[in-house]
């Protein structure tokens, strides 16, 4: 806010006939209107890559074509039939696993949940897991009481690509249609956790369940994208702080989407996630590194916000991803409606250059 | 700046505007002037943007899910301007705020914010408005209305408020804070 600071060393380094120009000046406001208008920080965690135009040039452009041609007529076919195949696959082996006697029965539901995440890797990818294309850094998460596994978000994505690794119970917001049915259907089986963001009752009771999952030691590991949102893999906006007063100790997942052939970010406003899905197998491929860290506990004396900031800091410079300090869900509300009070605090800065005019009655 | 930009009346405005109503009506370089190419184009990515649902035009609720526009206390005064305004009109409401707009563009511009009733005189009534828009409820009525009196008084206003003239005068040579550049980075 420099141009407030400049507004209020002007009005009070010209105090003579200040009366005018401090009441009639409104520039001041109006330029951090303006400026916010133009660009603001916010926005800027969930703006999709712009692709820069490379092919026009006489050698590049056949080569190009040559590689649309192969994306779409050949890459492309391949893929699908294989995310078709591997979902009828998923759907009988899942029927058998749930016919099976308890004792085997949820571990050879994980395991089949888990293949069918790596054939959605393998759609993105064209390769197995762990073969190059995503690379998965440092000890793989194994299950145990009292841990909590957080990861930055950039799509649904990130969640079949860390399944495709290990098998995680995620807290998930309840999507329509067929990724709906996918949740309620299949990911039940893994203890995943639904909510509605927008339903606060949802969310104290999806507080509960995820206190009652981590104490279970049999449960999954617990995966939850404390962002709340998709943000593009290069920002990180504000960790809420739900996964961090568990008093569970937490590993951080950072996740770094290289932009090279697909840009990784899901903007859900703009597009639909099945039409995700096929930019996705469109290109030449997915790439994409997954680092797990170091596990984390609160310090003595350390709030679960400072908690959830330490965390968030280290994900973000794993990823290379600049922190915001906004919270991701004005995607869904307007601030000054939230919170007035930000409001009312700019309002004293003007208020007290003008009521300095009042003359007492 | 080319001076019919200064003659634009910002409320007199059609709405409704037509989803392709600005490549109808190229070239924007009639209309802005100085504002250079890389600057539209800026300019149009962030229109895009702020467009959420592609509509060719943008609406106050989508000026206002900026979070940092709308806790802004002129945030409410403002989106009366911006309400459905499409590219060419997005890009003629900026111009007036940018660091290379004349001092007379950018008075024009404040004067037709604190003119709520737009009658082209800021009377005493509009500027009780504007400056509660600004300060909220922390002064009282009484005290709000003597500020106003002895402005109006100080700038030589009429029965009718400040004519554009007088505000202009009344501003003297103070050192607007109106500097909006358009970032061309990315």
């Amino acid at each position: 806010m420099a141009s407030k600071a400049s507004f209020m060393r002007r009005t009070s380094a010209n105090p003579v006939g200040l009366t005018r120009s401090d009441v009639l000046d409104i520039s001041s406001p109006l330029n951090d209107a303006a400026s916010a208008i133009v660009d603001d920080s916010f926005l800027r965690c969930f703006t999709s890559a712009v692709d820069e135009p490379w092919n026009w040039n006489f050698y590049l452009l056949p080569l190009w074509i040559l590689g649309v041609v192969l994306r779409n007529a050949i890459i492309f076919p391949l893929r699908l039939l294989t995310l078709l195949l591997g979902a009828l696959v998923f759907i009988v082996a899942f029927m058998v696993a749930e016919a099976l006697p308890a004792k085997h029965r949820t571990l050879a539901e994980r395991r089949v949940v888990q293949f069918m995440a790596q054939i959605f890797v393998t759609s993105w990818t064209g390769m197995r897991e762990g073969e190059c294309v995503i690379r998965y850094h440092g000890p793989r998460p194994v299950s145990t009481a009292n841990r909590v596994w957080v990861a930055n978000h950039t799509s649904m994505i990130d969640y079949a690509v860390l399944c495709a690794y290990t098998p995680f119970a995620a807290i998930m917001q309840l999507h329509p249609g067929w990724v709906g049915l996918f949740q309620k259907r299949y990911l039940n089986s893994l203890g995943c956790l639904y909510f509605n963001r927008t339903q606060a009752k949802d969310r104290t009771l999806v507080h509960q369940r995820m206190r009652d999952h981590v104490a279970d030691p049999n449960s999954m590991p617990l995966l939850i994208f404390p962002e709340g949102t998709c943000v593009n893999n290069e920002y990180c906006v504000m960790f809420r702080k739900g996964a961090f007063d568990l008093g569970a100790t937490v590993c951080p997942i950072a996740i770094k989407y290289n932009k090279i052939f697909v840009d990784a970010f899901w903007n859900s406003k703009r597009q639909s996630f099945t039409a995700h899905l096929l930019k996705i197998m469109r290109s030449w491929a997915l790439v994409c590194d997954v680092y797990f860290l170091e596990p984390q506990s609160k310090q003595p004396g350390e709030s679960s916000q400072e908690f959830a900031e330490r965390v968030q800091a280290m994900i973000a410079k794993r990823a290379r991803l600049t922190v915001a300090p906004w919270d991701g869900y004005l995607k869904y509300y307007n601030l000054a409606e939230k919170h007035p009070d930000l409001i009312e605090s700019q309002r004293r800065t003007y208020s007290a250059i003008i009521s300095k005019h009042v003359v007492p009655l | 700046m080319t001076q019919n930009l200064a003659d634009v009346d910002l409320r007199k405005r059609e709405l409704a505007p037509s989803r392709h109503r600005e490549t109808q009506d190229l070239p924007l370089a009639n209309l802005i002037g100085e504002v250079d190419q890389q600057e539209i184009e800026a300019l149009y990515k962030r229109f895009r943007r702020l467009d959420k649902d592609r509509k060719g035009f943008i609406s106050s609720e989508e000026f206002l899910s900026i979070p940092e526009l709308s806790i802004n206390p002129l945030a409410q005064r403002l989106s009366f301007f911006v309400e459905s305004i499409n590219f060419k009109e997005f890009v003629t409401f900026l111009s007036g705020f940018s660091a290379k707009a004349g001092r007379e563009e950018k008075l024009k511009v404040m004067f037709d914010v604190y003119d709520v009733d737009g009658d082209g005189f800021i009377s005493e009534d509009d500027m009780a408005q504007t400056l509660r828009y600004l300060i909220g409820s922390t002064l009282a009525e009484a005290e709000l209305r003597s500020v106003i009196e002895r402005t109006m008084v100080a700038a030589g206003a009429d029965a009718k408020g400040l004519t554009f003239a007088q505000y202009k005068e009344a501003l003297g040579d103070t050192q607007l804070a109106l500097n909006l550049e358009v970032p061309t980075g990315d």
